[in-house]
């Protein structure tokens, strides 16, 4: 049989190297997904069996360690009876207020510092960056000293105050809003618009994934809050779901059950939401990296 | 072109009904007053969540008091400072912290960057990689925590897993030796996939025609990351490396829940330090002063970055 050669040999090596290329890439890419999967599949599995057969199976390494041969909701039941669903409440609400409030604060900030023309904009960029690279955490604990001053602990403002104020949030959408022509605001201006019909009419509309990816980033910043949290609240009731988890792994070191079905169910709802949003994320801190 | 006047000051005969000036000035002072309103939330946010907790923490850093004691706080001075510095607790804290961040910081970024590459290569099903990875991000830092501390117990799966193929049972989190890899190996397990999606945002922003250009000079993969990524790659990289640095200094939950500080000092980093001083030793005073060390640490740390950046940049 006389086969014809490619047109071109170099052409076609290199396709044929790129398939093998890809295949090993694209196992490459899924060992590692595994890799990071695999500690979420051990939590779920351990949130539906009994924390006996948890170390009974993780002892010897068998595939019951990721897949429980006794399925059973008790470890749910139990963190229900103790009042799990409260704290989950609570970090709801903190979260939902937060990210509504704080996708408001941020964008108005950010409209002012990227679209209005005023003396000391850069000055009051400069300063709202700088003072937004001291992460939170590290000034807490004198907040806490001024906020228990103030008499705002144990309720629900003193939790949401902090995630109110991201820094970037309002870089994020700043570099958004500089990428509208500037044109368009402008004619408005023209038209007889004042800013705040501006602000509302044309760039929030045109921004909506930016302001999505800032509503991610807000949420996942009081989703993930612990320190804070523990130094405004006292009570058990007021406590956001990840300070009641670590106060179930500290008092209960024997029935990690009733921790591992906390985590699960607090992992599945962010994790639901960025299988829906993630692209959004993607796209608003896109800019956060480039140009300035 | 002589009916327009743009100077109302200049030598205009008859002043135009609405002379531009007036509406120049009209115009500024409503940008400067929509500009007050827009930023004002914000900015009251600074000064409450920023400036006053530093205001407090030199207020604190500088008075002494004793626990429990209803007299009000003495000022010092800097005697905080003195009884810090010579402190060998606190220095021990600084070094390992400072070998801490020197190792996670690089070691995060780098697998970042190299999960960015690899999930931009237009490979089958690259969303739901993605995902994976960034999964663990979402999930809170004390849930991964209290699993992590769970998986790494004598008779956890990670021991049964070394076990398995022939080495015996680690103390991983009870270790001197080992806890700063295990804190090292859960803050990244957290980390790496959030700052993959910054890096990959910005591989998406690189223009396709560069490496089609590179492609044609006979560049191969690694030339072509070489250079083209890594300098397009520049600024998207220094924002995370700075983000990462600032948040691996603050880290906190792991050690509150997992370590304690232990054993032997070996995870007490300055953060867990000054959270313990503050509260488990009731010293705010010493507390606040080793916090004002913390935070010139890392607003030196975050300036080098930058300069080196910077300067690498222009050259």
């Amino acid at each position: 049989m006389n086969r014809t050669p490619p047109p071109n040999p170099g052409a076609y090596v290199a396709q044929k190297r790129s398939r093998t290329g890809r295949v090993v890439l694209t196992a490459a890419a899924l060992v590692v997904a595994l890799a990071f999967l695999l500690p979420v599949l051990w939590l779920i599995a351990s949130t539906f069996r009994s924390s006996t057969e948890t170390f009974a199976n993780s002892s010897s390494m068998n595939w019951h360690m990721l897949w429980p041969a006794h399925w059973t909701l008790e470890n749910l039941h139990s963190a229900i009876d103790n009042g799990f669903l409260r704290n989950l409440a609570n970090s709801v609400v903190v979260a939902a207020v937060t990210v509504l409030l704080g996708i408001v604060i941020s964008a108005m900030a950010a409209f002012a510092l990227a679209v209005v023309d005023f003396p000391g904009r850069k000055i009051v960029f400069g300063m709202v960056v700088l003072s937004f690279l001291v992460p939170f955490e590290a000034i807490a604990i004198p907040l806490a000293h001024t906020f228990s001053d103030w008499g705002l602990t144990n309720n629900m403002p003193a939790l949401i105050l902090p995630g109110l104020g991201n820094g970037l949030a309002i870089f994020t959408l700043r570099q958004f809003f500089l990428g509208i022509p500037s044109e368009l605001a402008e004619a408005a201006r023209v038209d007889g618009a004042g800013w705040p019909r501006i602000f509302l009419r044309i760039y929030l509309p045109l921004t909506r994934p930016a302001l999505i990816g800032t509503g991610l980033i807000l949420f996942l910043f009081q989703w993930q809050a612990y320190l804070w949290p523990i130094l405004v609240t006292t009570s058990d009731g007021n406590d956001v779901a990840p300070v009641a988890i670590a106060k179930t792994f500290a008092a209960f070191s024997t029935d990690y059950g009733r921790v591992f079905a906390e985590t699960a169910v607090l992992a599945v709802i962010p994790a639901a939401i960025l299988l829906g949003l993630q692209r959004y994320f993607v796209a608003s801190v896109a800019t956060t990296g480039s140009k300035n | 072109m002589t009916l327009t006047t743009h100077h109302p000051e200049s030598t205009g005969a008859k002043p135009p009904p609405l002379p531009k000036g007036t509406l120049q000035r009209r115009r500024f002072v409503g940008n400067l007053s929509a500009a007050a309103i827009f930023l004002t939330p914000a900015l009251a946010l600074i000064v409450v969540l920023r400036l006053i907790p530093v205001v407090q923490a030199v207020n604190d850093a500088t008075h002494t008091s004793l626990p429990g004691s209803t007299l009000p706080p003495r000022y010092v001075g800097l005697d905080n400072f003195t009884a810090l510095f010579s402190s060998h607790a606190f220095w021990s804290s600084v070094q390992q912290t400072l070998v801490f961040n020197v190792i996670v910081n690089p070691l995060q970024i780098a697998l970042a960057l190299a999960l960015a590459v690899l999930l931009t290569q237009n490979l089958p099903a690259t969303g739901i990689w993605r995902t994976l990875v960034f999964l663990p991000a979402a999930v809170p830092m004390t849930g991964s925590a209290v699993v992590w501390g769970i998986a790494l117990r004598p008779d956890g799966p990670v021991n049964a897993a070394l076990t398995s193929v022939g080495i015996h049972q680690q103390p991983f989190l009870t270790g001197q030796g080992q806890v700063l890899g295990s804190i090292i190996l859960i803050a990244s397990w957290i980390g790496v996939g959030y700052w993959m999606i910054f890096l990959i945002a910005g591989l998406n922003d690189i223009p396709a025609v560069y490496y089609e250009a590179a492609a044609i000079d006979g560049a191969g993969p690694l030339r072509r990351f070489w250079s083209v990524t890594l300098p397009l790659l520049r600024r998207p990289l220094l924002f995370v490396l700075v983000a990462d640095t600032v948040s691996n200094f603050v880290l906190f939950a792991p050690m509150q829940i997992l370590t304690d500080g232990g054993p032997q000092g070996k995870s007490n980093f300055l953060m867990y330090d000054i959270f313990h001083n503050s509260f488990e030793l009731s010293d705010p005073h010493t507390a606040a002063a080793e916090l004002l060390v913390l935070l010139v640490l890392m607003i030196v740390i975050v300036a080098v970055q930058f300069r080196l950046l910077r300067s690498a940049e222009e050259s």
